[in-house]
């Protein structure tokens, strides 16, 4: 019940931004109070449930529709619970960062609820259908998001990535039918360990599931509609652009493929891997390439995107975890340096690179952070990153070598990118006599960044809370697909 | 044939529309030229029809009369609901324009009997009675395609849509006729027994001219052409109706001629849905991404409709044969309710898509309604069409035949095919700026509250699916 409510009360607040006066004080106090109740429960769920988030205060069951053995199933554990919390965390983050839209607030703020409606179900849901629908109802908003919020570029931009993701949602629509249907059931619990089906059926299903979960994520080379939508989108739009809407296709492939059609997914997962490494090494290279910096903080998005892939499709404890981890990791630091570059750019008026320069001269704190997010990004020991990175990389190079080897490469090649545009951006003389004027960031904005930057540090130093909660859920999922 | 108090209770239906029909033309002669008297009538009867077919499923009311001719049962009943339905909401949009012509009662009429002519198609069982019942639904309509006489359109549109009609007409009446000639009889059941094992030429020949004679009605491609000028020359109150009401009694009529009176011949039909299936699918969805004006867009999106419609059809074998029953009633209910809101859209907002720019701004109501009609017409979940095309894909795959899993297949082709012209509209409303043109139209109540009601109706399908698809089991028809 707590579940349902947490994933319900954004829609109210979605509603009350609809029904509340235009004033733009009074629209930012609603919304913050709104979103922080999704938060607020969740923390609760952490400290009341967190060792064994199995109860039934958690979950619920209704049959939705009989004959197809289609229901309302929702319900927490340990794969899920992280992003349910971060989803909640970075619509409170995206909030407090909305300051760039001024234009229909009331409006803005009301997709973002109706997005984090989506989100907080998909990482609840216990149904495949259910789950399908809480996965779509994530495209709107965001498309609308991106299409009117977003810089001048913004129409292509929304409608490709709509088209695309739909693209994929569809077909991975076609792979669920097909399970349940021969499985008769749409049930994730019942469906654990292939539901009773032969493995040629299993990689049949497994190939239109996979399919639509690297689109969503997405994996080198699905990822063409990623970049116009990264760069159009306003800075709280990309929090949760970056920070959370991946992880419904890399959580699909931990919740759903892995555990449902073990034997499924089997022959991919060299494939899965392998995608993995290309995103990382595709996604550094490309970065380095690029003169713009929110287009680099994208394509660093991407790459690190790929350490999810490898340690998923390692089937060991130590690569799961790191997975599951890195999905909240890889939204925490995305979603700071978005931010901060939204921060820079709002100082300085340009986001490209050579137009940068000196910039912690002037501005220590935003500079520092930016410089503390790009240390996460590379995978610095004492971040929460680096915990996730090295154990994707350990669980993947104990079952495929190769990619494990070529990951580790690809981290020196982050911190090539990472350490040249710092060195550009905030080190060295400063660029335009222009920005001896600006100030640092102030509390407004340091509000929406500081929370992130203190999370990395304390899950990269105390790694157990966040792995004590997932492990239960990891070992349910080794025992399905038989990994240790 | 003795006509007994149950068969009386039968036709109620048909019997409260004949009853209205008469009382709105009298309203048309001694009413004074007073509209309002004629459309409260019109839909006063459309609401009696709902409301005697809603009563005879709910005491569950079947029976076969007239000689085994006229069959009532939950099927019947259930599209029934959808005719008068459709027709309410038909009446309401009419209703002013309708008014300013001048000739209310008379249009209001042609309504009331297409209501009476399609109520009876979906209880026949017999092939020249669904002739006839065919015949009475058509007739009235290509009188109210060619309706509005301000535009040169609407004669041209009517011409067009009576010429086909006509042959189409002919064909349809060619092929029962062959069926009959086989069978001996113009009874479902008979033609069943005689439909078996391998079919005589004479048969094929008989089956494949009735599926086109319903393929142009239907307007499945390649027999669709007259679709969109149709559509476009309309009054919007017609178009609307016509591509829900009507179309779905056929859909139901064929559905059951094929089920009852040829069952052991689905092999050869499924085989014939499959391809018109996929042709009209493709068809519709590649005509309607070029269009730029909203009337022959959601025209050709009708066409793409009836081909998802159709897929339904060549999954009733195998498995997959009661889903796809449940399917056809599933989906015919949900586009009555999303593609009746688009149509009535284009009478407060205007038929040329630049006209929707800034909607949003201008009237977020009306945007928002329709962005829900756009999005549950490609079948975004919760919304209306995501359900039909669920039920679709799910009968498709138990039907257990390769040509239906290819159907499927471009059924999720077309699904993202149609993404950019249903969103080209939605993107029109909140990203363009507004035009001169933006809201230009007035638009009155009837159509406002229309609209509103069968957005809410679509937003919710979700939760109406519990009670539809119970009904669907008990269809009777299996």
């Amino acid at each position: 019940m707590i579940t349902t409510i947490t994933i319900l009360i954004p829609l109210l607040g979605a509603i009350l931004m609809l029904l509340l006066p235009d004033e733009e004080r009074l629209l930012r106090y609603a919304a913050l109070g709104v979103a922080a109740v999704p938060l607020v429960f969740a923390t609760y769920i952490y400290f009341a449930f967190g060792g064994d988030l199995g109860v039934d205060a958690l979950s619920q069951d209704v049959t939705w529709i009989q004959s197809l053995n289609i229901g309302y199933r929702v319900g927490l554990d340990g794969l899920g619970f992280g992003m349910f919390f971060l989803s909640a965390f970075l619509t409170v983050i995206a909030i407090l960062a909305s300051r760039d839209v001024r234009r229909n607030l009331k409006q803005y703020f009301a997709a973002l609820f109706v997005a984090e409606v989506g989100m907080l179900g998909v990482f609840a849901a216990q149904d495949l259908i259910l789950f399908y629908v809480f996965f779509e109802i994530t495209l709107i908003p965001m498309y609308l998001l991106v299409g009117v919020w977003g810089d001048e570029n913004r129409r292509p931009a929304a409608i490709k990535f709509f088209i695309y993701t739909f693209l994929g949602s569809t077909v991975m629509l076609a792979g669920f039918l097909a399970l349940g249907i021969l499985a008769d059931t749409y049930s994730m619990s019942a469906l654990g360990g292939g539901g009773g089906l032969s493995r040629t059926a299993q990689v049949a299903i497994a190939a239109p599931i996979l399919f639509g979960l690297l689109i969503k994520v997405p994996a080198v080379p699905l990822h063409s509609w990623l970049l116009d939508v990264y760069v159009s989108s306003p800075t709280s739009t990309n929090v949760l652009l970056s920070g959370v809407l991946p992880k419904l296709g890399t959580y699909g492939l931990i919740k759903v493929a892995i555990p449902l059609l073990p034997q499924g997914v089997e022959p991919f997962l060299p494939y899965v891997a392998a995608f993995g490494v290309v995103n990382i090494i595709y996604g550094s290279f490309v970065a380095f390439m690029q003169p713009d910096l929110k287009a680099l903080v994208a394509y660093s998005s991407i790459g690190t995107l790929g350490f999810i892939l490898l340690g998923a499709a390692s089937g060991n404890a130590v690569g799961l975890n790191g997975a599951v981890f890195q999905q909240v990791s890889h939204g925490l630091y995305s979603a700071l340096l978005f931010i901060l570059v939204g921060v820079i750019a709002a100082r300085t008026g340009t986001r490209r690179i050579s137009e940068l320069g000196g910039l912690a001269a002037r501005m220590p704190w935003a500079g520092g952070l930016l410089a503390l997010g790009a240390l996460a990004a590379m995978g610095l020991p004492g971040l929460a990153v680096f915990v996730s990175e090295f154990m994707s990389i350990m669980g993947g190079y104990t079952t495929f070598p190769v990619q494990g080897v070529l990951a580790a490469l690809g981290i020196i090649l982050s911190a090539m990118y990472l350490l040249y545009m710092l060195a550009r951006v905030i080190f060295g003389p400063i660029e335009r006599p222009a920005y001896e004027q600006i100030g640092d960031a102030g509390p407004a904005e340091m509000v929406s960044v500081v929370p992130l930057a203190v999370l990395l540090v304390v899950l990269g130093v105390f790694p157990a809370l966040l792995i004590g909660v997932q492990r239960p859920a990891v070992d349910v999922v080794l025992s399905v697909i038989g990994g240790s | 044939m003795a006509v007994t108090g149950q068969s009386i209770v039968a036709l109620l239906p048909e019997l409260i529309s004949t009853g209205f029909l008469i009382l709105v033309l009298l309203a048309g002669v001694f009413g004074g030229g007073n509209a309002g008297i004629s459309t409260g009538l019109a839909a006063l009867g459309s609401l009696a029809v709902f409301a005697s077919a809603a009563v005879l499923l709910a005491t569950s009311f079947s029976g076969s009369f007239f000689g085994g001719g006229y069959v009532v049962d939950g099927f019947a009943l259930y599209f029934k609901l959808i005719i008068a339905g459709s027709a309410l909401f038909a009446v309401l949009a009419a209703a002013r324009w309708s008014g300013s012509t001048g000739d209310a009662p008379e249009y209001l009429t042609l309504i009331l009997s297409v209501v009476l002519g399609a109520t009876l198609l979906v209880s026949m069982r017999d092939l020249f009675g669904i002739f006839l019942a065919i015949e009475l639904a058509t007739i009235p309509s290509y009188a109210m395609v060619a309706f509005d006489r301000s535009r040169r359109e609407s004669a041209e549109g009517g011409m067009k849509y009576l010429i086909t009609g006509v042959i189409a007409s002919s064909v349809l009446l060619y092929g029962l006729v062959l069926i009959y000639g086989v069978s001996g009889s113009a009874q479902l059941s008979d033609v069943a027994k005689t439909f078996t094992g391998s079919l005589s030429p004479v048969a094929v020949l008989g089956l494949v001219l009735m599926i086109s004679g319903f393929a142009f009605k239907l307007s499945a491609a390649p027999f669709h052409f007259w679709t969109p000028d149709a559509y476009q020359g309309a009054p919007t109150s017609a178009a609307a109706f016509l591509s829900v009401g009507p179309k779905a009694a056929t859909f139901a009529v064929l559905l059951r001629i094929l089920l009852e009176g040829m069952p052991d011949a689905a092999p050869t039909w499924t085989a014939v849905m499959a391809f018109l299936a996929i042709i009209t699918m493709f068809v519709g969805n590649l005509f309607a991404l070029r269009q730029r004006n909203v009337r022959r867009m959601l025209a050709y999106s009708s066409v793409a409709h009836s081909g998802y419609i159709l897929a339904a059809f060549a999954a009733l074998q195998g498995g997959g044969t009661a889903f796809a029953v449940q399917a056809v009633l599933i989906y015919t209910a949900a586009y009555a309710v999303m593609n009746m809101g688009a149509f009535l859209v284009i009478d407060l907002v205007g038929e040329d898509a630049k006209s929707y720019n800034g909607l949003v701004r201008a009237n977020p109501a009306v945007a928002a309604s329709m962005g829900l009609f756009m999005a549950a017409l490609v079948g975004i979940p919760p919304l209306a069409g995501f359900f039909g095309k669920l039920w679709i894909i799910i009968a498709g795959a138990q039907s257990g035949s390769i040509l239906v899993y290819v159907v499927v297949g471009a059924l999720v082709v077309n699904t993202v095919l149609s993404v950019p012209y249903y969103f080209g509209i939605i993107r029109n409303m909140i990203l363009e700026e507004p035009t001169t043109e933006t809201g230009r139209k007035e638009g009155d109540g009837a159509v406002r509250f229309s609209v509103y009601v069968l957005a809410i109706l679509t937003t919710l399908f979700g939760l109406l699916i519990i009670p539809l698809s119970a009904l669907a089991g008990a269809s009777g028809l299996l």
